[in-house]
């Protein structure tokens, strides 16, 4: 029995038990993790599956069931249990919080690609993996070598009571490849490209970006040089970060507290609340007028580029942070009515077993108009970073700590040697206010992280920050060393 | 799907494949999870599925497949992919035969009825008994109740047929006052156990005693680490006992081992059978799982291997196999901590000045080789004056080696079940005599 008709037959069943809107999201997923590992593939594994998950409203209240049994048993079984938890959710309620959607749409939407990357043979696949893993092999002190491949294909088939029918294919793909030197007592690690690889929607043609082979063996010689760098020293410095590491600062300093049901306090317990009140839209000062942040969710190679988010609602562009001032927040239909806006679409689920709640998506740092080496002029002592290490960041998003793979003195605008450890911190509006410029479009990149974790139960989403290098005043680095 | 269907499943799929070596992993799971936050449930969910993975072993070259599908067309189509998959990776010769199993024994209290069987009604009816006992003090309060059963199988070319069924009940709350919050949490294999008035409470109590916090300086402090903190900070040290870790050198004790790296009142096991936290016998390979002294008296003795390390380095197989493919290695995942002598009340007691912390957040490697890390302290930071706690304090940055805080400790005399991120600790409240706070927060 095709998705069409078990929905249908999902829909009634929870129509009838009392839901007065339901939708049921079918997910066909293939996923395929290649991992070399000194020499040796650690892993060559393809993964397929398939179900669905029902989300039911009844009361004011949502009730949700997932289950993989694609028979008109399992559907019926499925609707009605996602009606009883409903139930359940309305029966401790205090007030009615979930709507419907409003709005119904029919449509399509499938990543373009350029090769799909299972048109490559297997074989080459692990060729190409195996070469990149060798060759990262510069030294007799890298202790691991590792390079990897990730693909992922999901099939999409949404449905809902209100009339939508959206079917949606998306292509995600990734690589990387990594060297760990050791000696003296220490560990050093790099990756290339960034800090997990480079990951983007799209085909083949991401793995050919990515690049693994022409940079595999720098990486590893920069591992072995690290184990005798100096250390970073300690201080305040003028920082520049590498367009990956400001990716991340993007992701853990905006992107988890513009979640609206952060800041509403329904993660509290877990990974925590925000300082971006809904008082203080349209007035809070986050950064300098050089930062402007917005979702897009149409962004080319974007890992949350789609059609339609997982409630239905149609992909769009919206201001986070423009010109440094508050503007907005990742959206889902039931928290931006609670502000009295409309959804942005910012609503995922890690596939069909998981309910769909507010999840990073696209959401980036708009270039500036500096060229990337124009970012070094004007400083003169500071520090340049790449390649994200360690990171941590408070349960508002305020005092952070990150460290990085690489860094290098900057003195009198020249690049000068390289520097082991280097970390940096801050309190997050205080650093985005000393951004005082952002490399420009040539140097702007979609930077995909295919592990973000968020929700009971724990849900893993695929998310990019795209971002340029840029160049933050009179930051605190070397702590955690000093 | 229960026990015998599982294990037929698994037993027709090793005698069809046409691998030299072949392992077959049923799993089944059905969790339920109910969120609830400001009066309302913001997420109730519950899903099941059957997950189906097969390993083959060609000539030393490994491919894995895995669906969930459990129809015999499925099962035969991953027996095949995963053997073409195999043809193309190269030979490795470390590759071991695959582990001949052995009889293993579920632990008392894995499996409860009451747990698998327990309704949408039944959680939502602890979570309104703890949003009830927050509102009473006017605070608000984020928090959770989840139950789940699940099913493992494993069968191999080996011989090995093993399975197992547990049950997990969890709760955890934050509670939320003006200026301060406070968190609780009960785990079980029996919902039964779990009264959400009593959880509520304590998270109220730690918000209502941490009101009105008190900027503290950083710096080293002697702390006082609560089971969800100590717990939460070692989670970062396990993988330091991982045989791949040690291999690769990246290990604190990469070094040696029977070296003493910690204060000799630390001892440190891998114990799947304690009574607060009875798990899984045997690993995801279906060899039996041993109970492993890491650590005895300070002096690291052990880590943890599957076959495939266990072969590597020419040391037993403990059992500590994760799924296949596996990059990460063996891991300890039932670690537990000896107790001290003391009560937790006793070393507040003896603490002339120091703090006691509720709960880490956002802990993070900085130094892999020396363990250093990083993290904040929240709901529930407290001074300690003259052995008794005297007030609330603002949330503060640590980073601190955990080899070093583990030098200098003394353990409560009780132990507590606490989890994070898929493994169960048994831990103690921790004393650390020295441990480095380097920034603040406002709040």
């Amino acid at each position: 029995m095709g998705f069409e008709t078990l929905a249908r037959r999902a829909l009634d069943t929870a129509s009838v038990r009392g839901a007065h809107y339901a939708d049921i999201r079918f997910e066909n997923v293939l996923g395929e993790r290649i991992e070399v590992r000194n020499g040796v593939v650690a892993s060559l594994a393809d993964g397929r599956g398939c179900g669905y998950g029902i989300r039911a409203l009844v009361e004011g209240a949502w009730g949700f069931a997932a289950s993989s049994d694609l028979t008109e048993t399992g559907v019926d079984r499925t609707a009605a249990r996602a009606v009883a938890i409903a139930r359940a959710s309305a029966a401790m309620a205090r007030e009615r919080f979930g709507e419907a959607p409003s709005q119904a749409y029919v449509d399509r939407y499938a990543t373009p690609i350029v090769r799909d990357p299972r048109d490559v043979p297997l074989g080459e696949r692990v060729a190409l993996l195996l070469e990149a893993e060798k060759l990262a092999h510069a030294s007799d002190r890298i202790n691991v070598g590792r390079s990897w491949l990730d693909l992922w294909r999901t099939e999409k088939f949404f449905y809902s009571t209100i009339g939508s029918a959206i079917e949606q294919t998306i292509v995600q793909t990734g690589s990387g490849v990594q060297a760990m030197a050791v000696g003296d007592g220490d560990v050093q690690t790099r990756t290339y490209p960034g800090d997990v690889g480079l990951y983007k929607s799209g085909g083949w043609e991401i793995v050919e970006e990515a690049a693994l082979t022409q940079n595999a063996q720098r990486i590893g010689e920069e591992a072995t040089a690290l184990l005798s760098a100096p250390q970073c020293p300690s201080g305040i410095f003028d920082v520049i970060l590498g367009g990956s590491q400001v990716s991340l600062q993007i992701h853990e300093s905006c992107g988890h507290p513009a979640e609206l049901d952060r800041v509403m306090g329904w993660e509290a317990n877990f990974s925590g609340t925000s300082f971006l009140e809904v008082s203080q839209l349209g007035k809070l000062r986050y950064g300098s007028p050089a930062v402007t942040i917005v979702v897009d969710n149409n962004l080319p190679f974007g890992m949350a580029t789609c059609g339609y988010d997982d409630e239905g609602t149609k992909s769009g562009v919206s201001d986070i942070v423009r010109d440094g001032v508050l503007r907005g927040y990742e959206m889902s239909n039931d928290t931006a009515r609670a502000i009295g806006r409309a959804s942005n679409a910012c609503v995922r689920a890690q596939s069909w077993e998981f309910v769909p709640m507010i999840r990073m998506c696209n959401l980036n740092l708009l270039p500036g108009d500096v060229p990337f080496e124009g970012l070094f002029d004007g400083v003169r002592d500071g520090i340049y970073m790449e390649s994200n290490r360690s990171w941590s960041i408070d349960d508002r998003r305020l005092n952070f700590q990150f460290g990085c793979q690489i860094g290098w003195e900057i003195k009198n605008g020249k690049r000068g040697r390289m520097l082991k450890n280097p970390t940096y911190a801050g309190m997050t509006p205080q650093f985005w206010s000393g951004c005082d410029a952002i490399a420009d479009a040539a140097s702007w990149n979609a930077w995909g992280t295919p592990n973000c974790g968020k929700g009971e139960p724990m849900q893993t989403g695929r998310t990019t920050q795209a971002a340029s290098p840029a160049r933050f005043r009179q930051v605190s680095v070397g702590v955690g060393y000093s | 799907m229960n026990r015998m269907r599982r294990e037929a499943i698994a037993r027709r799929a090793v005698e069809r494949s046409r691998a030299d070596q072949t392992e077959v992993r049923i799993g089944t799971s059905d969790e339920s999870l109910t969120r609830f936050t400001h009066g309302i449930s913001n997420q109730n969910v519950a899903a099941d599925d059957v997950t189906i993975a097969v390993r083959a072993i060609v000539n030393g070259r490994t491919g894995v497949a895995a669906a969930n599908d459990s129809s015999d067309a499925s099962v035969d189509a991953l027996l095949e992919r995963a053997r073409e998959m195999a043809t193309f990776a190269p030979s490795d010769p470390l590759v071991p035969a695959l582990p001949a199993g052995g009889p293993t024994e579920a632990p008392t209290g894995c499996y409860v009825e009451a747990t698998a069987t327990c309704d949408p009604g039944s959680r939502a009816k602890i979570a309104d008994d703890i949003l009830t006992r927050v509102e009473r003090e006017h605070y608000w309060c984020a928090g959770y109740v989840s139950t789940s059963s699940s099913g493992t199988t494993i069968a191999n070319s080996s011989g090995a047929l093993a399975s197992f069924d547990g049950t997990d009940a969890q709760v955890n709350v934050k509670a939320t006052a003006p200026d301060s919050t406070g968190f609780a949490e009960h785990h079980a294999a029996d919902v039964r156990e779990i009264d959400g008035s009593e959880v509520g409470a304590r998270a109220v109590e730690l918000a209502r005693a941490s009101a009105q916090p008190r900027a503290v300086e950083p710096g080293p402090w002697t702390v006082i680490l609560e089971p969800p903190a100590f717990g939460e900070l070692l989670t970062y040290l396990l993988g330091h006992f991982s045989a791949q870790s040690f291999s690769d050198g990246s290990s604190f004790c990469s070094d040696g081992l029977d070296r003493t790296y910690f204060d000799e009142r630390v001892t440190i096991a891998d114990d799947y059978r304690h009574p607060l936290a009875p798990a899984m016998p045997f690993d995801y390979e279906a060899q039996p799982k041993s109970v492993v002294a890491l650590v005895e008296a300070g002096v690291v003795r052990n880590i943890v291997t599957d076959s495939y390390y266990a072969n590597k380095l020419g040391r037993p197989n403990t059992g500590h196999a994760l799924p296949a493919p596996n990059a990460y290695g063996p891991q300890p995942l039932n670690v537990v901590i000896a107790p001290g002598t003391r009560s937790a009340q006793e070393l507040i007691a003896s603490t002339k000045r120091g703090l006691l912390i509720s709960r880490f957040w956002y802990i993070r490697p900085v130094d892999q080789k020396r363990a250093i890390v990083t993290g904040m302290t929240r709901d529930g930071t407290f001074l300690i004056e003259d052995g008794k706690v005297t007030a609330g304090v603002r949330n503060l940055r640590f980073n601190q080696s955990i080899v070093e805080a583990l030098g200098a400790v003394e353990f409560s005399s009780a132990l507590h079940r606490t989890g994070a991120y898929g493994s169960s600790l048994v831990v103690p409240v921790a004393k650390m005599e020295r441990f480095t706070f380097t920034s603040t927060t406002e709040f």
